[in-house]
């Protein structure tokens, strides 16, 4: 029998985890309403100056930078992944299981290769120039270096497997006898996606979207990289702030501003797919 | 019955293959290249191998990565095996507590939780180095090593472990002959993800890095950052490979036990 006292065997895991997780957060929060001195060292005294700060508009633009970034990523990875997951659930058994691998091999190639592949591919001496001008198609490189479309580039490419993954599950699991019922009924292909297969794998786009938001929010090796610094997003923000900045505090507030961005998706990801975020990692 | 995939859709799969390792190549393919620019290919070299070797920075680097990477996996197999086990033994409140709990770290932005994490353990006095990035990269492995071996766990016939405790088995036991075993192939597998996560990141290690405790991914992104030079490409082309290597052994052990297995 599973008895209230078998749940002690849990407790070290959630310590442990409350220690790396729990706490941390909970300070972070408090260091965000705190000041520190001329040294940039931390001084325990209450001020809402971080967060007077964070709505500055120099800072404001560097939210919806972020925001804007990470809504596109979610769109570009969602209208080029759905046709890839659509296409694989279709192949036969063999070909499918292949083309899964080929999906899912780039979680295991370091995630700064395959930004520099950007670097070597867009640069003004960059492989795509390279060609074009030995095409005699163009007589000077095009720059296409340091751009915000750079950065969504990368941002996209980065995180296109977790939204085909998770599009191709809710594909597989179509009940197929609905497909062949509206063919029966005489609807078209085109007209069958629009109705039928769209609409059941929409907790796939969610699932796929959310996925991919988060981390697109916060991975500002690529911004840095590819966007050469131009534009300015959270994740670097928050870096220098952290690091060569010394000011925590206001890291710390815009760590907050982040995380509850990404609550703010989870609430969406939660009212259309009515499933708890666990969903999200089946 | 499944439908016929088209030309059109055979093409476009083909193309979405031919971008998604395009960038991979190109930085393999330019690690030979004789010329430093990617301006001019100017044949083949293996001058930057050679190079490579010689820096000792980064030797020292790789030799963090290794060591950081290890202990991260040992620790992510113990704690995420134990939880995907212990939930089997918990009430199912709690076993939706420990999910939640470890779904957690993987839903805050990496940017967040490193800096958190560094506020943290500056508080705590913490030195940084080998324990704060051991520390924080489990913080992303466990909840993946718990999440691949809860879902064998699923696959197990419950009438197994039920038999085990009918014959007198007592909970260890259980544990120790029955799930375990069964449980391994993806502890494994889960535990090369983990190595291959902590080789990778760059987000977290950059606030946990100390003075003398750089880890490769920190450095190399600090090479890149300066330019393009094909001693970074010869660099990520072998981690590469060693990846690969890895997983391609993992591969044939998971084979050949799943063979003996039939043939016993």
């Amino acid at each position: 029998m599973k008895t209230v006292r078998q749940n002690l065997l849990a407790i070290p895991i959630l310590v442990w985890f409350g220690l790396l997780v729990g706490i941390p957060l909970i300070y972070v929060v408090v260091l965000s309403f705190m000041s520190r001195d001329s040294l940039g060292n931390i001084v325990f005294q209450f001020t809402l100056e971080n967060y007077q700060r964070v709505f500055d508009p120099v800072y404001l633009k560097v939210f919806l930078n972020s925001f804007l970034l990470a809504v596109l990523t979610g769109i570009i990875t969602l209208v080029i992944g759905y046709p890839v997951a659509y296409i694989t659930a279709k192949l036969e058994r063999k070909q499918r299981a292949a083309a899964i691998g080929l999906i899912m091999l780039p979680f295991w190639i370091s995630s700064l290769l395959r930004t520099y592949g950007w670097v070597i591919l867009l640069g003004s001496s960059g492989v795509i120039n390279n060609i074009l001008i030995a095409l005699k198609l163009i007589d000077a490189p095009i720059p296409m270096m340091y751009k915000f479309s750079t950065t969504l580039i990368g941002t996209a490419y980065m995180l296109i497997p977790f939204m085909i993954i998770a599009i191709y599950n809710s594909v597989d699991k179509l009940d197929q006898s609905l497909l062949e019922a509206s063919y029966d009924l005489g609807a078209s292909r085109w007209k069958t996606f629009l109705k039928i297969t769209l609409p059941l794998t929409v907790p796939g786009i969610a699932g796929g979207f959310t996925l991919v938001f988060i981390p697109a929010l916060g991975l500002y090796f690529i911004a840095d990289l590819l966007g050469g610094g131009q534009t300015v997003f959270l994740g670097n923000l928050i870096n220098t702030l952290a690091t060569r900045g010394r000011n925590r505090p206001l890291a710390a507030a815009f760590s907050v501003g982040m995380i509850l961005l990404v609550l703010g998706v989870l609430a969406v990801y939660g009212r259309i797919t009515k499933d708890k975020v666990e969903g999200l990692f089946k | 019955m499944r439908k016929r995939v088209s030309g059109f859709e055979v093409f476009y799969l083909s193309l979405f293959f031919v971008v998604l390792y395009l960038p991979v190549l190109s930085v393999i393919l330019y690690s030979f290249n004789a010329s430093s620019s990617t301006a001019q290919w100017s044949g083949l070299t293996l001058d930057w191998y050679r190079e490579l070797f010689r820096d000792r920075v980064i030797g020292q680097a790789f030799l963090v990565s290794l060591q950081v990477a290890i202990l991260t996996a040992l620790l992510s197999a113990v704690l995420g095996t134990a939880a995907a086990v212990i939930s089997l033994a918990v009430t199912k409140g709690m076993q939706k507590t420990i999910q939640g709990v470890m779904i957690l770290p993987l839903l805050v932005p990496e940017v967040a939780l490193g800096v958190s994490l560094l506020v943290f353990f500056n508080g705590l006095g913490l030195p940084f180095g080998h324990l704060t990035l051991v520390l924080s990269h489990s913080l992303f492995c466990v909840p993946y090593v718990y999440i691949m071996v809860q879902l064998r766990l699923a696959e197990i016939d419950r009438s197994i472990i039920e038999s085990a405790r009918d014959l007198g088995a007592t909970k260890w036991q259980t544990v120790k002959t029955i799930i375990l075993p069964l449980v391994m192939p993806s502890i494994t597998t889960a535990s090369l993800l983990a190595i291959a996560m902590s080789l990778d990141d760059v987000v977290i290690s950059t606030f946990m890095s100390g003075p003398r405790t750089t880890t490769l991914p920190v450095h190399i992104f600090s090479m890149m950052r300066v330019g393009v030079t094909p001693k970074v490409n010869a660099l990520c082309t072998l981690i590469l490979v060693g990846t690969f290597f890895v997983i391609g052994l993992n591969q044939v052990i998971s084979k050949n036990s799943k063979l003996r297995g039939l043939s016993d």
